[in-house]
Formats: structure tokens, C-alpha cells, sequence
């Protein structure tokens, strides 16, 4: 078992039923080992993955389910690979979902071998990894925020941004802007115009 | 109407109609009907200026070039990918309409070359638009915010249209030879020095010996646009020509029901409308001035923008130029660096900016002097002509006022000459009442109040003069009014062609047979705007072409007009119940015994959802919901995300703390995401996978949020219709929710959950998530700031004490006010 799981820190664990899966040809970014494991992919100590084929799902209605209650609940996220590899779609993938919801399996799908194999390696990889990248931790520097404010306003871009700042010099200026004195911006045209003055003007909340 | 198969044909019989009428311009009636009364037309050809077709030469190669890499992508029917077509803006829908349905599954080339190839459309149509300062202005914008991920930007002829730009408004020359041209005459030759390095002895000691002579002059070119300087000697021919005119009838109202003499200038935008009406006004070369001024300041700042990571920039620090009167003071360190063109041209930028700024300075102090006389009798006259005509002028802005009376302060000037302010005054009290047109700014309101329109005749100002100078209007094609029937002009110049208000022109003046009409068109030569113009004719030609042939193999049935309201709405019925009750069996169930309900949050009634819910047979019941889009039951609570929207919350990271929430509160959260029914169901093709795992990668994210919270469930809807008998096959063994508990979860306040059906009202999306991405706005205070004050303008203008209260926080408050008044980055 200390061999065991040395190796299991940095490697794929797949279980030998998915032997012949075309999907292991394209695990190429985190290493990967046969191994005696009760799921078909052993990401990490609290990680596991199932995966399904739709096709087969299509011929054995009732594998997954079976497949789900052998792993029983040993780990923390147990993740339902689905290859979307049939046509129509949504009959089957009602049933995957369901079962997968039902019995607390986080479902993802993916449309090609590649990305299966994908999903395999960043869950590997990203195992101890922060969700920075998904806390949405923008540039705090004035013109990211700057941006990120002016862009909510359908249709106007970063250039547009760049216009309205150097033309009125703060924020409170261009909230204050006329709508000639916006019209008068080169490259903001009559839409841009209304809408911005509208989000400006407009009171937050319309009463009916 | 001609795009897509059948189209008319469908529309036809949706809307229950039989007969389809088709009256072509080239129809013999037709055009028998309008050439009966044909107006006078005069075509001017205004050839551009060299710098200008280079410019277009140039982005023609850009666009080109463009389209061959479009076409090598294989993803779009090259069919209709012409540089032509490419003139035009439905050509962004023939590319989007074909590249719709797998637009998540593009790379970042292609996206990024349709955003160019519109980018360029734009700069073409700008060319022929805006005035050469103007048009450098936003050349280096684009540069600034495009330079990172633009193609274009980087295609050899790209710097050809930079080049050419920048040469039509100034030009750099070495001192040794400096020319000395006509320029020097116009207010715009002045020559603007920069003593490079050797002229400010105590910043340069060890002057180096490479550029010690050199001395960068920057020469101001001021390209006037060549359509400007005939649009004036246009109005000057009609002027002398109504003069005639005016000899020969008497009778003022007489001449003004045949021929009111006004003339109206058709441009394409408001922008172009005041620029030009300034132009006529001010003089083309002190509107350049203007531009030129306006953006030499704002050069600095983009300068700086552009290469903050330099080290260059803290030498120049803001405060120098105004000790300095102009000279840039010159380290060693940059003399290496200053014999490069590039250097010594932003040198000499800079110095022309900070040069402008003094004597702007110096300028304002004199001029306002001015000012003041011509604003106080302004007021004086303007106070009389309220009173005796009673105008509603309070309503024009107060920047408008004065550019008019500056006008008028002129013409007078140039009128009566050498007589004194005061007698003018008094003058101007006199005529008053029996001027009509004087001062009389017309406001054609167009629904928001800003459009104005000038009615403009300096000269009838004088008193006691019979001449009359033909009333100007400029009308701007984008506010769509019926300005012809309103005004009833008798000549047109038509500044920017369009085709539209060419058939208008026409119909106007077969309504108006009587009408002496004239009208001028100005093209620029060999322009694409000439190019762009026939092609619209020949467009216009096709379609009806086109709708004559489709007409002629349509079918309708015959039984169109049997079909009324209540018979329809009853088989809508029929249909729905029908269609129920095959899903419900398809659902899996036997009988539905009780209603299934739904609770869905306020603002997903955006989407159709709701109502494809409804239809299923399912209640829903609209509340508005902290946490989560839907409750299914008490368990399930659903946070529903479109394609489009899951890249955007992954990136803003909401949809991290959506989940957040929904993990604390339910036991079941689930994600949805759903693909839209006419898009592919997949989020990258194969292709685009890439070797290694990126973090910026979508499959990256959701990896990551599957991670850090395993309890989320994740729900791959392919359509609306799909994710509905998701849903309903979900809530099958389960209870449902209680409406009262779920509209409270997650409700950050502990008193008083007012959460009456008051809230049901709209908000103002856009302004709302404007405001949530302010910084020190959270999700927690965003509601006592609405119900605080009223919009965004009404924020800006709140002092931090006031903030403080509503944001319940003097840090928070303090973070939004600095944000708000921040300088946009600037050297001065």
C-alpha cells in the first residue's frame, strides 16, 4: 500500500476495465498507471471519475447505476465523465443526469476523446490548486476597473473606453456627460450615445 | 426581406395576407410618376487629397489581406466575402449569421478577425467622415486598446494608414531645412520648436555630441477635409444666387411659400452635423485648431497609457512643462534613444502640448475677457428676444448658446465694421421683433432633447438690409425624422450620400411639384464612398429583382383569409393541452395528481424558460431570489447559465460565489448550463483543445469549480426545451418547495425582509451591474446604494458622507468616491 500510494500522488490511477479505452492515448500531461481501483479513474485521495460512454449508456441503461453504487460514497468528488458521442442527445443524457444528480456524482461532458482525456488531467493537476482563477480576481489597476464598469453598457469596447476617458478625465465627468457631449466622442455613434446615456440617467429600479 | 429562403413568403402568411404588391424604382410608373418633377441635381465630384487615398488604398490591403486569412479558416462561405460587401454593415450579419452557431467553438484568430474586418469597415467610413485630427485621434485609440490582440494592427499596409494620418495633420522637420511655406500665413503655420537636448543646459551637462544641432520642428499640416471647402463655396453660390433672387420678388411672404430658402445639409451623424456647422461658422481651420488642441492634450495621456512599463516616463514628470515653458528637459540616459525618429516625434508631441497648454492658458484669460462681452450682451439680447417673441430658449445647452452668439458676434463684426459693441446691442434690440429667423434655434425634440438644430443667418442680422442669407439646417441621417416635410427645403446638399434618403428626396419633391428643389451631392472621387453608394443602387435593384421573382413562385393558401383571432387562439389551445400531456407520459409518469411548482427568481423572466416551464403544465411562482434561479424543491435550488454567460462568470468569478452561496443554503445546488437549440452542443471543437492544460481554458474552469466544491451538481441542458423535462423528471420524487423559505435564504439583512410584491418592477440592468462592478460596491450594499439614490449620475454626484451612509462604511464610501474623481491617467 506505501508503493501504492507514492505513485498514486503524481499518476492517474485507471482500473484495469479501462483497458483498450481510446481515451488513455490521449492522457499525455499527467503520468498514469494500471492499478487495482474500484472506479475507472482515481484522481487524487478525495477524487474518483466514472466514464461513460453515451453509446454504451444507449446499450446498458443501467450500468452507471450500478457503477455509482459500487464506488459508494469513499470520496469527496466523484465525477461522471460523459463522452457525448451520439447524435441525439437528449433522452439519454436526461437519464445520465438524473442518475448522476440522484446519486451525488458531479456530471461532466465532453464531446471528444481529447477532452475527456483533458478533464482527467486538470482534475489531476489542479488537485491542490486555489480557485483563483475562477474568483474572478481582476486587475484592481484603474483602467482594468475602468473597463470592467464602461463594458457592462452593451456595445461599447475597450477603444470606446480609452475615448470617453481621455475626452471627460474621470469617471464622474463621463457619468455626467451630456448626451451631445457624448454624441461629439469620435467612433461613439447615436446607439452608443443612447445607450450609455440611458444606463447613466435611468433610474436603477423602474417603476411600472 | 430578400435575405433567407421564403422569407417574404412566411411573413405573408403569418400575417394573413394574399396580395403582395412590388413597386421598384425602376418600374415604368414609377419612375415616369417621380422624373415628371425631377429636381435639379449637381453631381460634385471632390477629389481627396493624396494622404487620404492612401489611407484608403491601405485599409483596402488590410481588409483584403483580412479576408484571404478569413477564408483560409474554412469555417464561412466565401461566397459572399468581397472587400465590396465588406463595405457594407450587413456584412458583419452575413459573417455572424454563419458563424452563429459554432461561435464558442472558434479560436481566437477568427474572432479576432471579424472584429477587425468591422474595425476596418469603420475606419474606411471614418475617412470620408471625420476631420483629419479627429481621425488620428482615433487611429491612436484603436492603437492603444486594440495594439495587444489586433492582427490588422501588425499587417504591413497598416502602417501606411498611420503614416498617412498622422502626415495629414502635422509634419516633423529638421531645423536645418526648414521650409518656409504659404502655411506661415494661416493661423495653423506656426512652428513649434524643440530644442532637443542642447537647450536646456542644467538637465542635459554632458549633452552629448550625435544630435547636438538637430532641432525637431513639428510643423502643423491641417489637412482640411477637401468636401468642407466646397461645402462652402456651395453655400456662398446659393447665397449670391438667392440674392438675385431676393431683387427680383418683393414680397416676402410670397417668396417664402415658393422658395423659403433653406438649404439643408444631410450628414450622416449628429457628430459630423455640429462639426460641420461649426466649420461654416468658425472657419475649417480654427475647428482643425480646436481638434488639434484638443488632442495634443489628450496625446499626452495616451503616450504615457501607451508605455507605462518605460522608464522614460518619470523624467517627464507633469510638473516640468509648465516650469519649463516647453522645452523637454533631456537626460544622457535618453540621448541614446533621442536620435530615433520615434523619440523625437513624441518629443515634439509633447512640447507642441504643453506649448498649447500655456498659451491656452494665456489664451482663456484674453478670450474670456472677450467672451464675457459678447455672453453679457448675448443675455441682454437674448433676455429681450424672450420677452418680445416669447422663445422657449431655456432649453438649449448653454455650450451651444454660446458657440451661436460667438457666430453671430461675428458676422456682425464682419458686417458693420468698426461699429461699436454698444450700437450693436441696440441695433440688435431693434431688429429683434422683425427678425424671424435671428437667433431662432429651432428644437426639433427627438424624443431626448439633445438634438438641436441651429437655424443659422448671420447677415439678416444687419439692420435694415434687404439680404437675406439662405437659412442653413444639417440634418443627421441617423435621427430618422420626416425633417423634409417639416422644413420643406429648397436646396439639399446631400454631404454623405445615402440611398434611403435619395428616394426620400424624391418622393418630397413629387409631392411638391411646385417646389424649387436643388440639390447637391458631394462624393468624394474615386472614394469608396462613391463605390459603397452605386452598390447600394445596384443592391436595392437585386432585391427587388429578386422579390419579383420569388412573387411569381409563391404559394398562398387559398384558405388565408378564413383564419381569424379566436379560431387560432382556440387550436393554440388545443395544441398545448395536447402537447402536455405527451410530455407528461414521456416524462415517465402515470398522472400528475398535483400541479408542480416552480419557483423562479424575478430576473430569469429575461429568458423564455419560465415560459417553456408554463407550458409543461408546471406553476410557477415569480419571486425575487438571493440565492439560485430556480427552486425545484427544497432541496434542488438551480443556478442557470447560458453559454455566453458562464464564460463571462467565470471570468468575473460571480459564478464562484454564486455557487458559494447556493452550497451553504441547499442541499442539492446545481449548476445548468444550457446550450442554446441552434448553436452546436459542445464547447470547443477538437481542434482547438491545445496540447496542455491552460488555466484560461473552459474545461480548466469547471474542473476547478468541480474541485472546490464536489457537492455541486452540474446539469448539460442541450436546449430550453430539454432543461424543462430535466426539471421535470427532477422534481418527480420530490416535494416541492415552499415559496416563503426560499425568498428568504441568503437575504443578508436579519430585520425586516421586505420583500413585498412591490419588488416585481424592472431594473435598469444595465446601470445595475454598472454599479456592481464599482469598486467598494459588494453584493452586500448594492441595494441600500439603489434605494439610496436614483442613477448612475445621481452617484457621481454624491459627497462620501452621503456614500458612507448608504454603502454603511466610511472605507467602502472613500474607494467609490477616489474611483470616481480619479484623473484618467495623464501627464499634465
Amino acid at each position: 500500500p506505501t508503493r501504492q500510494s507514492s505513485q498514486s500522488r503524481n499518476a492517474i490511477l485507471v482500473s484495469h476495465r479501462q483497458k483498450g479505452n481510446p481515451v488513455l492515448k490521449f492522457i499525455r500531461n499527467v503520468r498514469w498507471a494500471f492499478a487495482d481501483v474500484i472506479c475507472d479513474y482515481l484522481l487524487g485521495q478525495n477524487a474518483c471519475a466514472l466514464y461513460l460512454s453515451l453509446r454504451y449508456h444507449l446499450l446498458h441503461p443501467d450500468y452507471l447505476y450500478y457503477r455509482i453504487r459500487e464506488i459508494q460514497k469513499n470520496y469527496k468528488l466523484r465525477v461522471v465523465l460523459c463522452h457525448v458521442d451520439v447524435e441525439d442527445v437528449v433522452k439519454p443524457l436526461l437519464e445520465v443526469t438524473k442518475t448522476a444528480l440522484l446519486h451525488d456524482c458531479t456530471l461532466l461532458c465532453a464531446w471528444s476523446l481529447e477532452e475527456c482525456a483533458r478533464y482527467l488531467e486538470t482534475i489531476k493537476m489542479y488537485e491542490n490548486k486555489p480557485a483563483d482563477l475562477i474568483q474572478g480576481q481582476m486587475d484592481t489597476d484603474y483602467l482594468s476597473r475602468l473597463n470592467h464598469a464602461l463594458t457592462t453598457v452593451r456595445h461599447v469596447n475597450k477603444t470606446d473606453v480609452v475615448t470617453l476617458g481621455s475626452t471627460f478625465g474621470s469617471l464622474s465627468n463621463i457619468l455626467d456627460a451630456s448626451m451631445e457631449d457624448l454624441a461629439r466622442c469620435p467612433g461613439i455613434g447615436e446607439r452608443k450615445v443612447n445607450r450609455l446615456y440611458d444606463t447613466f440617467h435611468e433610474p436603477f429600479k423602474r417603476v411600472n | 426581406m430578400v435575405a433567407g429562403f421564403c422569407k417574404t413568403e412566411r411573413i405573408m402568411k403569418s400575417l394573413y395576407i394574399r396580395k403582395l404588391h412590388l413597386w421598384p424604382r425602376f418600374h415604368v410608373y414609377v419612375s415616369e410618376e417621380l422624373e415628371r418633377h425631377a429636381p435639379e441635381v449637381v453631381d460634385v465630384r471632390v477629389p481627396m487629397t493624396k494622404h487620404m487615398m492612401g489611407i484608403q488604398k491601405a485599409i483596402m490591403e488590410v481588409m483584403d489581406a483580412c479576408l484571404k486569412e478569413m477564408r483560409k479558416t474554412n469555417k464561412v462561405d466565401v461566397e459572399d466575402l468581397t472587400v465590396e460587401n465588406g463595405l457594407f454593415k450587413s456584412f458583419d450579419e452575413i459573417v455572424r449569421k454563419q458563424l452563429d452557431p459554432i461561435w464558442h467553438t472558434l479560436g481566437k484568430k477568427t474572432k479576432q478577425l471579424v472584429s477587425d474586418l468591422k474595425t476596418l469597415r469603420k475606419l474606411l467610413d471614418y475617412l470620408v467622415r471625420y476631420d483629419a485630427v479627429s481621425y488620428l485621434k482615433y487611429l491612436d485609440t484603436l492603437r492603444v486598446s486594440e495594439s495587444f490582440r489586433s492582427v490588422w494592427i501588425f499587417a504591413e499596409s497598416s502602417y501606411k494608414i498611420f503614416d498617412f494620418a498622422k502626415r495629414r495633420v502635422y509634419r516633423l522637420a529638421r531645423s536645418n531645412d526648414v521650409r518656409l511655406n504659404g502655411q506661415e500665413k494661416s493661423p495653423s503655420g506656426r512652428k513649434r520648436k524643440v530644442h532637443n537636448n542642447d537647450g536646456n543646459e542644467e538637465a542635459a551637462d554632458g549633452a552629448s555630441t550625435s544630435s547636438a544641432n538637430s532641432r525637431v520642428i513639428l510643423e502643423e499640416v491641417m489637412e482640411e477635409a477637401p468636401k468642407w471647402k466646397v461645402l462652402r463655396e456651395i453655400l456662398k453660390e446659393i447665397e449670391e444666387g438667392s440674392k438675385k433672387d431676393a431683387s427680383l420678388i418683393e414680397d416676402v411672404a410670397k417668396r417664402d411659400k415658393v422658395d423659403n430658402g433653406i438649404v439643408l445639409v444631410v450628414c450622416k451623424d449628429e457628430r459630423s452635423c455640429m462639426q460641420l456647422e461649426d466649420c461654416i461658422t468658425q472657419g475649417s481651420q480654427q475647428v482643425l485648431q480646436d481638434e488639434w488642441r484638443k488632442y495634443l492634450l489628450s496625446k499626452v495621456e495616451l503616450r504615457e497609457f501607451q508605455t507605462p512599463q518605460k522608464k522614460k516616463s518619470k523624467t517627464k514628470e507633469p510638473k516640468g512643462f509648465g516650469i519649463l515653458d516647453g522645452v523637454v528637459p533631456v537626460t544622457n540616459a535618453q540621448n541614446a534613444e533621442a536620435s530615433s525618429t520615434n523619440k523625437q516625434e513624441h518629443d515634439a508631441l509633447l512640447t507642441a502640448a504643453s506649448d498649447i497648454r500655456n498659451l491656452y492658458t494665456k489664451d482663456s484669460v484674453a478670450g474670456l475677457e472677450f467672451h464675457h462681452l459678447v455672453s453679457k450682451e448675448s443675455q441682454k439680447r437674448r433676455g429681450k428676444g424672450i420677452k418680445e417673441k416669447g422663445l422657449a430658449n431655456t432649453l438649449k445647452s448653454g455650450t451651444k448658446d454660446n458657440s451661436g452668439d460667438l457666430v453671430m458676434e461675428k458676422s456682425e463684426e464682419t458686417g458693420i465694421c468698426g461699429s461699436e459693441n454698444k450700437k450693436q446691442v441696440d441695433g440688435m434690440n431693434r431688429v429683434a421683433a422683425d427678425i424671424h429667423t435671428e437667433d431662432n434655434s429651432i428644437l426639433v425634440s427627438a424624443g431626448k432633447g439633445f438634438l438641436l438644430r441651429h437655424v443659422r443667418d448671420p447677415d439678416s442680422v444687419q439692420p435694415g438690409t434687404a439680404k437675406q442669407m439662405p437659412q442653413v439646417h444639417f440634418y443627421a441621417l441617423d435621427s430618422d425624422r420626416p425633417i423634409l416635410d417639416i422644413l420643406m427645403p429648397s436646396v439639399i446638399i446631400v454631404y454623405h450620400p445615402d440611398m434611403r434618403f435619395v428616394r426620400e428626396i424624391e418622393v418630397y419633391k413629387s409631392e411638391n411639384p411646385s417646389l424649387k428643389l436643388k440639390v447637391y451631392f458631394l462624393f468624394y472621387e474615386d472614394s469608396t464612398e462613391v463605390q459603397k453608394f452605386e452598390a447600394s443602387i445596384r443592391r436595392e435593384n437585386g432585391a427587388f429583382e429578386s422579390l419579383i421573382r420569388q412573387k411569381s413562385m409563391m404559394i398562398i393558401p387559398v384558405n388565408q383569409n378564413g383564419h381569424c383571432l379566436g379560431m387560432n387562439s382556440f387550436m393554440e389551445l388545443q395544441a398545448s393541452s395536447s402537447q402536455n400531456s405527451i410530455t407528461r407520459k414521456a416524462g415517465g409518469r402515470k398522472e400528475v395528481e398535483k400541479e408542480m411548482q416552480v419557483i423562479v427568481d424575478m430576473r430569469e423572466f429575461m429568458s423564455s424558460l419560465p415560459n417553456v416551464l408554463h407550458q409543461k403544465g408546471m406553476r410557477i411562482i415569480p419571486v425575487t431570489l438571493e440565492v439560485g434561479d430556480y427552486i425545484l424543491s427544497p432541496l434542488i435550488c438551480v443556478e442557470r447559465k447560458s453559454i455566453q454567460d458562464l464564460f463571462m462568470s467565470f471570468t468575473s468569478g460571480r459564478l464562484y460565489h454564486q455557487v458559494e452561496t447556493m452550497v451553504r443554503y441547499y442541499r442539492i445546488p446545481v449548476l445548468l448550463i444550457e446550450f442554446s437549440q441552434d448553436k452546436s452542443f459542445s464547447f470547443q471543437s477538437a481542434s482547438d483543445i491545445g496540447d496542455d492544460v491552460t488555466p484560461n481554458s473552459i474545461i480548466s474552469k469547471l474542473s476547478l469549480l468541480a474541485l472546490h466544491f464536489p457537492r455541486l451538481r452540474i446539469i448539460w441542458s442541450r436546449s430550453l426545451h430539454a432543461t424543462a423535462e430535466i426539471f421535470a423528471s427532477l422534481k418527480a420524487n420530490q416535494e416541492e418547495p415552499d415559496e416563503a423559505k426560499a425568498v428568504r435564504v441568503g437575504v443578508p439583512s436579519e430585520d425586516g425582509i421586505v420583500e413585498n410584491d412591490v419588488r416585481a418592477e424592472n431594473y435598469n440592468t444595465s446601470a445595475v451591474e454598472f454599479l456592481r462592478r464599482l469598486p467598494g460596491v459588494t453584493d452586500s450594499n448594492y441595494r441600500a446604494i439603489m434605494d439610496g439614490c436614483n442613477s448612475l449620475a445621481e452617484l457621481a454626484l454624491l459627497p462620501v458622507e452621503k456614500l458612507a451612509e448608504l454603502m454603511g462604511g466610511q472605507k467602502a464610501a472613500r474607494t467609490l468616491r477616489d474611483f470616481l474623481d480619479a484623473k484618467y491617467p495623464t501627464l499634465l
